[in-house]
């Protein structure tokens, strides 16, 4: 049972991912035809220097039904429920609230001095504690796939760290793998084992690259 | 050390270490316990500032620019040509509308998206057109011209509030784009 933990914990995330992108499948479609990007434009472009700002004046009636036209579709636009930015958003609230629900459900610490001859086998499944702990786990990395995902283009080395969406990256993906180690060390150890504090700092970095983005 | 404590320290370590919070603002501890989103650009909240601007243009929130650029683009004698338009206004509107653009430029907000403006503006940037800050031509580098400049109802990256549906409440997600003649644009 034990050996198949971390099977349990990538394939889980692997199907909550993978539902997730069911969102989003075809973002990544090609489309040849399209021209050069919009940027190459948009520093000296002669079109923008006279009159880049006023909207709507001096123009002819039917440019501005045109523009009242899509001014209204605006309005009328109700962004997606389900995107793979929100896969992402809620992905990770689970992660930080199952690993609380983890914390609060932890055992009593294990006996270290004057000892019973005979304690009871440790329990590396089946408790609320043990199930908490491997949804959390599941969830992180679950979430950190999606932000690959969905916000690989937010992540740019070149800004340093005090890039509020490289920091993020950098602590949500640290504070996964924390999570995923203590979940993994436990779950192989028969005899108590150190491991909450890795977790803690796991869940905690989580909740704080959320935090720095929210 | 007990589990509570042990968290509470390890939380409070993990927030003194994020630097660019410590350093950046006075106000970090009323950032910390606000739980209110944002992710953002901080919307436009004074009318003097939304009437002045807005009566010819999209009032851009002062979340997109550093304040060194608003200095610029808000000093009277720049207003005499503000992008090829006589946009002079009297002495003490412009003072009240400087004063606000600056006081809430990106490098004076908790807005994420303004920090990251103001992050790149660190390294030396300081443009008049929003459209010129590193971070935005990046966000928009892979629209094509078809659907901006070729695009009859949007023409410029300039009208932000042609294409972000939420413009106006300064969200700029990608998820409340909707380029016009372009639903799938996405696609």
């Amino acid at each position: 049972m034990k050996h198949n933990l971390s099977f349990y914990i990538v394939s889980a995330g692997i199907c909550i991912t993978a539902y997730s992108g069911t969102v989003n499948a075809d973002e990544a479609a090609l489309i040849p035809e399209l021209p050069s990007a919009a940027s190459t434009y948009t520093r000296s472009a002669p079109f923008i220097a006279p009159r880049p700002y006023i909207i709507a004046l001096n123009e002819s009636n039917a440019s501005s039904k045109q523009a009242e036209m899509a001014v209204n579709k605006a309005a009328e636009f109700e962004p997606p429920l389900f995107s793979g930015s929100n896969a992402h958003k809620y992905l990770g609230l689970g992660t930080v609230l199952f690993a609380g629900l983890t914390a609060l459900t932890a055992p009593e610490e294990e006996c270290e001095t004057n000892c019973p001859p005979v304690q009871p086998p440790r329990q590396t499944s089946g408790t609320s504690h043990t199930r908490f702990a491997r949804t959390a786990a599941a969830l992180a990395a679950a979430t950190v796939t999606t932000g690959l995902l969905y916000h690989w283009n937010d992540f740019h080395l070149e800004d340093g760290f005090s890039d509020p969406d490289n920091q993020h990256a950098l602590l949500g993906a640290t504070g996964a793998l924390l999570m995923l180690y203590a979940v993994n060390k436990s779950a192989k150890s028969t005899v108590p084992t150190s491991h909450a504090g890795i977790a803690e700092l796991g869940g905690v970095a989580m909740a704080v690259a959320i935090k720095i983005t929210w | 050390m007990n589990t509570q404590l042990r968290i509470a320290a390890i939380l409070s370590g993990a927030l003194l270490m994020n630097s660019t919070c410590v350093l950046a603002e006075e106000d970090f501890v009323g950032w910390l316990l606000d739980f209110s989103r944002t992710k953002e650009v901080k919307p436009v909240t004074d009318k003097q500032y939304q009437d002045e601007c807005g009566e010819c243009h999209f009032a851009y929130q002062p979340g997109l620019l550093p304040a060194n650029s608003w200095e610029k683009l808000l000093a009277a004698e720049a207003l005499h040509d503000h992008f090829g338009d006589n946009a002079e206004m009297d002495k003490e509107t412009l003072s009240a509308v400087r004063a606000y653009a600056v006081e809430n430029a990106a490098d004076k907000s908790w807005y994420k998206r303004s920090r990251k403006i103001a992050a790149a503006a660190a390294k030396g940037q300081s443009p008049l057109r929003i459209t010129e800050l590193r971070y935005i031509e990046r966000k928009h580098h892979d629209i094509p011209e078809k659907m901006v400049k070729g695009n009859k109802d949007v023409k410029s990256l300039s009208y932000c509030d042609k294409c972000h549906t939420q413009a106006t409440k300064g969200v700029f997600d990608t998820d409340t784009v909707l380029i016009p003649n372009y639903p799938d644009w996405d696609d």
